[in-house]
């Protein structure tokens, strides 16, 4: 695989094209890095998938090596791949292209801060994966329990590169929040109030605000489990310690995560049946109101992962009637989004459709999730496959057809094509029955009985037709992929630009060309109304510019964010392996990049020429 | 009219009967199956509204030749329809949250034991990968657990290492068994059968293999078991 990618880069002259892409700072260039990566990560954890199900089609399957240990590791892997290497970075990827572009802005407020983030991930990512080919992935679970992921129970190293990569890699998402909220926060078009942006920042906005308390709360806990592993102290296990305190750090961070995951597609959702119904959002402040709300709430809910860890009566009837009003806010938005349908006229675009197939799957995965919020009920539905059918139909539903929904649509904002809609839709309709089919049937399995995380069931257990039909559904939804691969191929090969409107869009990032260019915006629009391009178009007019002169960010290319991250990378091995000098010697060769980015500005030789460029 | 609409559900579901947890051998069991039917049953009506509205929109408002003209109206929001749809679920959650109340408060797993005298009082031991269940008179047995019909069972669980989950999906729900802290879960009246046992929580290579046999036997059936010495029963 990788030979093959060596190769056709070397034949096709394609190493300046990756020089470009390692040093550039250009918010569209980081997205498609964002979401290159992020997919090829999907990919694997999709594998891994495969091979789980493959394990489960039959009872007392000996599936390759694909029992005990080796089970282990694979679920671990595709539940840490898929929620940290795969789902969260392509929608930091879309916010990436897609922010800037609709609220007026030229690039993100930090451009050399976001190459490090994305940078951080991308190093994150590969560490977790070199574990893979060292025999030493970790076995603990994504949500990785202590005292089994301490290193009294887990000895070799596969649990190191589960705390370290994840550590590398959220701090690159804290990075990048932090930018999002500042650019979105100063960088909007004159006229842009908060009250005229799109749905997609707003969710932007929240979601960066959450990822910002999250992933601090999920750092302190990995660096806490790392002394444990690693320094001999004890806060997880032993007298003074308690294993439930990483369950409090993990899911104080691991609730919010879901919404992190599921706000930025509830955001592309709103855009893209806004777009395709010909409508404005129905009721703007009441959409914006609950993402709020749902944010809010996202800090309040976490001891619903744990109702039967024994933490008493009080506590876990005050967690229920806190999660089930999260279903408040949610329902709202279904509605609003409805009620945006009602009266318009519906094109069934691939993107639509995703945001279609979005609505009913979603909501089935919403009612799950309140009968999970009755907590004595949850003591039968907890970690069995009832709560796996739950969280995938939610995420799946959610974030995956969300960010399907989105490469569709902004693909043209990213290269310049459209995907071909005959592809697209063999890809959503076999993807979307593979999905119920797999997961549908996984409620009756936990209902039956079918704990998560086991490697095999007996015959007599009333499992083996469900658990077939979810490995034949896992399977079709493979195979809707090899359409998505076909799709790009084509199109590419086909090679049809399109204009800077393909889908008739009523925000301002259909006013750019396709791809975006470096340089947009030049005059600034003004903002007057949400959704000002499609009343513009409505109106036969352009839309209105100011001379009005804006401070904005030159993103200008540097191999240092590369640099540092690939360095903290190296460092992160060594001490994973517990070679402490070299580890010293990487840790200082990181500390003097920082130092020589102090002294060094890239955008020294670019100042005053800006200026003159705006006039 | 409500009820008639969710009738069809409720057939289609009556075909689950035979699904083990909702068909429970225990009260424990039996309240928590009549929540699941309970939240299933108000989450039914919530997934037939939208789906009824879904399929509605989607056919009535696609796009058709005719329409490619067509500006829809500018609507910019209801706000008593949107009150609608804040107060509905609101209500419907709080039904809800009445029996859950109730039945959670009973249920909840706790730190320290009632005085039960009547109960039978069971100390479980968790450990990679093996269920120790102790008797009154200490009988003590690996992996198989043999407990009275119609009675309270007390259950005192513990782990020797990592954190495990104290499963018997015919009888009750989960309750985490936790090193150096002992958690009490009570099951009530149980009835006779022979039943399986699990380890929900993952704890480790064998996880999937760490499960144990539990019958529910007569009270003088039980009082024999608890004379018989332990060797005999179970060996290692």
């Amino acid at each position: 695989m990788g030979g093959i990618v060596v190769i056709s880069v070397l034949k096709y002259k394609k190493l300046p094209v990756i020089w470009e892409f390692m040093r550039t700072t250009n918010h569209r260039k980081i997205g498609t890095l964002y979401i290159l990566f992020g997919f090829i990560f999907f990919l694997r954890a999709g594998i891994d998938a495969l091979f789980i199900r493959s394990q489960l089609a039959v009872p007392n399957n000996d599936f390759w090596v694909f029992q005990f240990e080796k089970y282990n590791e694979v679920f671990t892997t595709h539940g840490t791949m898929m929620i940290f290497f795969a789902a969260t970075p392509m929608l930091l990827g879309l916010m990436n292209i897609a922010v800037p572009l609709q609220i007026g802005a030229r690039d993100l407020a930090f451009p050399f801060l976001n190459a490090v983030g994305f940078w951080l991930f991308f190093t994150g990512g590969m560490l977790f994966n070199i574990a893979f080919f060292l025999n030493s992935a970790p076995a603990i679970g994504w949500t990785g329990y202590a005292p089994l992921s301490t290193s009294l129970f887990t000895l070799g190293v596969g649990s190191d590169f589960y705390v370290f990569s994840l550590q590398i890699s959220g701090l690159g998402t804290i990075f990048t929040a932090l930018n999002l909220i500042v650019t979105i926060v100063r960088m909007r078009a004159p006229g842009m109030k908060f009250t005229r942006m799109p749905l997609f920042t707003w969710a932007t906005l929240i979601t960066a605000f959450l990822i910002l308390v999250a992933f601090t709360v999920l750092a302190i806990g990995l660096y806490l489990l790392m002394f444990d592993r690693m320094f001999g102290t004890k806060f997880f296990h032993g007298p003074d310690g308690d294993p439930v305190y990483w369950q409090h750090l993990f899911w104080i961070f691991g609730h919010p995560e879901v919404y992190i995951l599921a706000l930025p597609a509830f955001g592309i959702f709103s855009d893209i049946i806004s777009t395709f119904s010909k409508k404005r959002v129905f009721g703007y402040p009441a959409m914006v109101l609950s993402i709020v709300l749902i944010g809010f709430l996202s800090f309040m809910v976490w001891v619903h992962h744990m109702f039967t860890v024994g933490l008493g009566p009080v506590t876990n009837t005050i967690f229920a009637i806190t999660t089930m009003a999260i279903a408040v806010p949610t329902g709202i938005k279904v509605f609003n989004w409805l009620f945006t349908m009602r009266g318009g006229v519906l094109r069934f675009t691939t993107p639509m459709l995703f945001s279609l197939g979005f609505i009913p799957s979603f909501v089935m995965g919403g009612v799950t999730g309140v009968m999970l919020s009755v907590s004595a009920a949850d003591f039968q539905f907890h970690d069995s496959h009832f709560v796996v059918a739950h969280f995938h139909y939610v995420i799946i539903a959610s974030t995956i057809l969300g960010i399907f929904a989105g490469i569709y649509y902004y693909y043209p904002k990213i290269t310049g094509f459209v995907l071909d809609e005959k592809l697209g839709k063999w890809h959503f309709w076999l993807f979307l029955i593979g999905f119920h089919l797999t997961f549908f049937p996984m409620h009756i399995s936990g209902l039956n009985g079918m704990p998560r995380r086991v490697y095999t069931f007996r015959v007599g257990e009333g499992l083996e037709i469900t658990n077939l039909l979810s490995t034949i559904g896992a399977f079709t939804m493979g195979i809707s992929m090899l359409f998505f691969f076909y799709n790009l191929f084509k199109t590419h090969k086909k090679g049809e630009k399109v204009g800077n409107d393909p889908w008739d869009g009523r925000t301002l990032e259909w006013t750019v060309g396709s791809p975006s260019p470096e340089h947009t915006f030049t005059p600034m629009p003004f903002v007057e109304e949400t959704d000002p391009f499609w009343y513009a178009k409505l109106r036969r007019e352009r839309i209105k510019t100011t001379k009005e002169h804006r401070a904005s960010p030159i993103s200008r290319d540097s191999i240092l964010p590369f640099l540092m991250t690939i360095t903290l990378g190296f460092m992160s091995f060594c001490m994973i392996y517990k070679w402490y000098v070299p580890a010293i010697i990487l840790g200082a060769g990181v500390f003097s990049f920082f130092v020589i980015r102090a002294f060094h500005d890239e955008r020294a030789e670019h100042y005053g020429k800006e200026q003159t460029d705006d006039e | 009219m409500k009820k008639i609409t969710i009738l069809p559900f409720i057939i289609l579901l009556a075909g689950c009967q035979s699904i083990t947890v909702l068909d429970p051998k225990s009260s424990t069991g039996k309240e928590q199956a009549y929540l699941i039917w309970f939240s299933l049953a108000i989450m039914a009506i919530v997934l037939l509204v939208v789906f009824i509205l879904f399929t509605r929109f989607v056919i009535r408002y696609r796009y058709t030749e005719k329409k490619s003209e067509f500006i829809p109206q500018d609507i910019k929001g209801n706000l008593k329809y949107e009150l609608t749809w804040t107060i509905i679920p609101f209500i419907l959650l709080a039904v809800l949250a009445v029996p859950t109340l109730k039945i959670t408060f009973d249920q909840s797993p706790k730190t320290e034991a009632e005085t039960n005298t009547n109960g039978i009082h069971i100390n479980v031991t968790a450990e990679q990968f093996r269920w120790t269940f102790e008797h009154k008179n200490s009988k003590t047995v690996h992996n198989e657990l043999i407990i009275p019909e119609n009675k309270d069972i007390t259950f005192h669980l513990s782990s020797k290492d990592v954190i495990h989950s104290f499963w018997i999906p015919e009888l009750a729900g989960k309750v985490d068994v936790i090193p150096n802290k002992e958690l009490i879960y009570v099951i009530k009246n149980a009835e006779i059968g022979e039943y399986d046992g699990k380890c929900a929580e993952f704890c480790g290579i064998q996880h999937a293999n760490m499960t144990f046999d539990v019958k529910v036997v007569s009270m003088e059936k039980y009082n024999q078991y608890l004379k018989q010495s332990s060797n005999q029963e179970n060996e290692d």
